[in-house]
């Protein structure tokens, strides 16, 4: 499993591009993040290179794009190979799992593309911040919030494609929700009504496991604005703690 | 399998810079084919494999070491026994259900859930839909890589905890409520996370630190639930008590499922096969269902795909998208099939298959096959309305010809709907359980009585 330490260290580039050569080390940093990641062993045990991953996986058939090879690059601890396909090709991926319910030896090509994306995100690789752009306000909804997607979110104008009828009877946003008959979907910002302490809850998980820092390091902005909003919410959440002691000394949770 | 005009460069150009066709015959590719079809059509994959663990032996054992606590379905769930893939039992909770919601269909297919709730309603189940509740964070996750599974399993543990604990806010012993989890990522991702919590001691450790942070430990220990249970699988159960309160006849409906991926596909160990659903060859829910009303289910040659949605892609990549669901699904359903409808049982691929037919007239590729969840179908057949309670209208796909079909007068609800808007903006809006319920604490909470406290 360390053959890689063995290897001459030259310079990758790649020949036809201006682009700086990536130095050995930093190559093997990378790998050793992957194959340290707590999942790494129970992704991957072998691979027969019998392509039944590659047969079935939607992204193939539109995408230069093959979990067979991506399995391979990694078993055969091909660091050049793995940093390549970091750049763009793990993006490709569907993560519908076909792959992991066929494969013989019980590998997930699927989830050892999602060890990937969080390796090159914490190794700063250049395309994440291009891929991830589009998924800002997914993010900003989704760690401020802890829902993913807003009534707000779907208009004709964000997705034109999805054509006239995002909704076919034409009424007000606001009333449209408010007749659905579920009480916490009387909402816009949020799929549904959010409780306070939950979003609060909610941040100390995002803290406590480091995905804060992992968003600084793919939108500094956001995690600006998202940063604003978390103390902004704590700060209600203090004070309405503050405000509703009951004689007990309790508070109503 | 090989189609005419594939021939050099192929229908796709994918599958590697190095791919090249294999211009096999029809006859040398229909056997290939034919040879994988049949297995997989009997599950060879997944069942011939050499499985498998029951994770749930490792969840008792640790129980047992003093370091969790399981949430158990209980005899109040009033649980009804499912087979899985490989013949185990898994305990699917009938009542007392706490709607674990999904924020892709409460946030754009809102007759998803209200269709659920509805259903129990009419079987006079008892259920807390609460707003003290995160999403799974798991579409996220997949798509961008943001997050971790630490974050993932204290996400999963906080929102199962609070399922465990919200009756207390209305004076009712914890556990009284159990998870109903509606999001098939969410519920994929939950079984996964599970087990990695079970495995590994580590994991379990650090987890353990941020719930105690947030005062969610049960005595001091993690709490797991028991079974995971996603809304298809409590329908399946349901689905003879629904027939039995059928009024719309289906038998003329050709209806084609599109199965979700992280549904099935995602720990598959612990997914309902039922020998009387399609020999047991494929996924019981939703298409066991879909029998049992009496619908026509057609089996079409994509079944297996995914639905395109792709996490990422349908925010950021949407020619995949809309590409995968055109010509591998829906196009395939109309074709193939002549399906009346497409039934689903998850969020992405309802929004992905629904959504992104209109755009496939650009490139001439003209369908119109109407898409909802399983749930919303099944209301209908027991005289749900359209509007008003299955939410219809937020569906972009056409709708109406198989109202008509199923001899519904869309025309007159859409009319009774839109008189109701009349009536909601005047403040009369009509809910399916007392709004006051949803909160269980923090701002707008009401304590129950003392009397009623202490449990
Ligand atoms: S299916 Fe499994 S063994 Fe076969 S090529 Fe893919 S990863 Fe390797
Ligand atoms: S999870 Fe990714 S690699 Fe696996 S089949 Fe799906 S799209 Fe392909």
């Amino acid at each position: 499993m360390t053959a890689h330490a063995k290897l001459p260290t030259p310079p990758i580039a790649d020949p036809v591009s201006d682009r700086a050569p990536v130095p050995q080390e930093a190559l093997e940093a990378i790998f050793d993040d992957i194959r340290k990641h707590p999942l790494y062993d129970h992704e991957i045990h072998g691979c027969l290179n019998c392509g039944i991953c590659t047969a079935t996986c939607p992204s193939a058939q539109y995408y230069d794009y093959s979990p067979r090879e991506i399995v391979q690059l990694l078993w055969t601890e091909n660091l050049e190979g793995i940093y390549d396909a970091m750049q763009e090709k793990i993006w490709a991926c569907a993560q519908c799992y076909t792959c992991a319910a066929r494969c013989p030896f019980e590998n997930s090509p699927g989830g050892l593309v999602m060890i990937l994306r969080e390796v090159a995100i914490k190794h700063e690789l250049p395309s994440v911040k291009e891929v991830l752009r589009p998924f800002s306000r997914v993010l900003l909804k989704v760690v401020t919030t802890g829902n993913q997607l807003a009534p707000n979110m779907i208009t004709r104008d964000a997705f034109p494609d999805w054509g006239p009828n995002v909704t076919k009877v034409d009424a007000p946003l606001m009333v449209l929700r408010k007749a659905i008959p579920m009480p916490t979907m009387h909402t816009l910002d949020t799929a549904w009504e959010v409780n306070l302490r939950t979003s609060v809850e909610l941040y100390t998980i995002w803290e406590a496991t480091g995905v804060l820092k992992q968003l600084a390091t793919v939108d500094a902005n956001l995690f600006d604005v998202v940063s604003d909003v978390m103390d902004e919410k704590r700060d209600e959440w203090e004070e309405w703690l503050e405000d509703n002691q009951d004689e007990d000394g309790d508070t109503d949770d | 399998m090989q189609t005419k005009g594939d021939g050099a460069g192929g229908a796709y150009n994918g599958f590697g810079a190095d791919w090249t066709p294999t211009n096999l015959t029809e006859t040398e590719a229909k056997r290939a084919t034919g040879w994988v079809e049949a297995r997989i059509d009997k599950r060879f994959l997944l069942t011939g494999k050499d499985r498998k663990e029951d994770v749930r032996d490792i969840m008792w054992q640790l129980e047992k070491d003093g370091e969790i606590v399981v949430h158990r379905v209980a005899d109040h769930h009033a649980p009804e026994l499912a087979k899985t893939l490989y013949g185990w039992d898994k305990k699917i909770p009938t009542t007392n259900l706490w709607h674990h919601k999904s924020c892709g269909q409460c946030g754009n297919i809102p007759g998803y859930p209200s269709s659920v709730l509805w259903i129990m309603n009419q079987l006079g189940l008892d259920y807390l839909d609460e707003t003290d509740q995160t999403s799974c964070t798991a579409w996220n996750y997949h798509g961008s890589g943001i997050g971790n599974v630490v974050s993932l399993a204290a996400v999963f543990l906080r929102n199962m905890h609070q399922a465990y604990v919200s009756a207390k806010a209305h004076g009712l012993p914890v556990g009284t409520y159990y998870p109903l989890i509606h999001c098939g990522t969410s519920f994929g991702n939950y079984k996964e996370i599970r087990g990695f919590l079970l495995h590994s001691a580590e994991l379990r450790a650090e987890v353990k630190k941020i719930l105690g942070k947030l005062g969610r430990l049960v005595d001091g220990k993690l709490l797991i639930p028991e079974e995971i249970v996603h809304y298809s699988e409590w329908l399946h159960m349901m689905r003879h008590r629904i027939a039995a309160r059928q009024t719309i006849d289906v038998s003329a409906v050709r209806a084609t499922v599109h199965p979700a991926c992280h549904v099935y596909k995602m720990v598959p160990e612990d997914v309902i096969y039922d020998d009387t659903v399609l020999n047991g060859d494929r996924v019981a829910v939703t298409t066991g269902l879909l029998q049992t009303l009496g619908a026509q289910v057609i089996d079409y040659s994509t079944w297996y795909d995914c639905c395109g949605f792709g996490f990422r892609h349908i925010i950021g990549e949407r020619e995949f998208t809309r590409s995968f669901a055109i010509d591998r699904k829906i196009k395939v359903a109309v074709e193939e099939a002549r399906s009346d409808v497409m039934i689903g049982h998850d969020t992405g691929c309802i929004t992905t298959l629904d959504k992104n037919q209109w755009i496939g007239r650009a490139v001439g590729k003209v369908y119109a096959l109407p898409v909802m969840a399983d749930c919303q179908f099944a209301a209908l057949t027991m005289g749900a309305h359209p509007y008003k309670l299955a939410q219809l209208h937020w569906h972009a796909s056409p709708f109406e010809e198989l109202l008509e079909k199923m001899g519904i007068d869309w025309e007159q609800a859409k009319a009774e709907f839109v008189a109701y808007l009349d009536e909601v903006k005047a403040g009369r809006i009509e809910t399916l359980y007392d709004p006051r319920r949803a909160i269980t604490s923090g701002p707008g909470y009401v304590k129950p009585p003392k009397t009623l406290q202490g449990a």
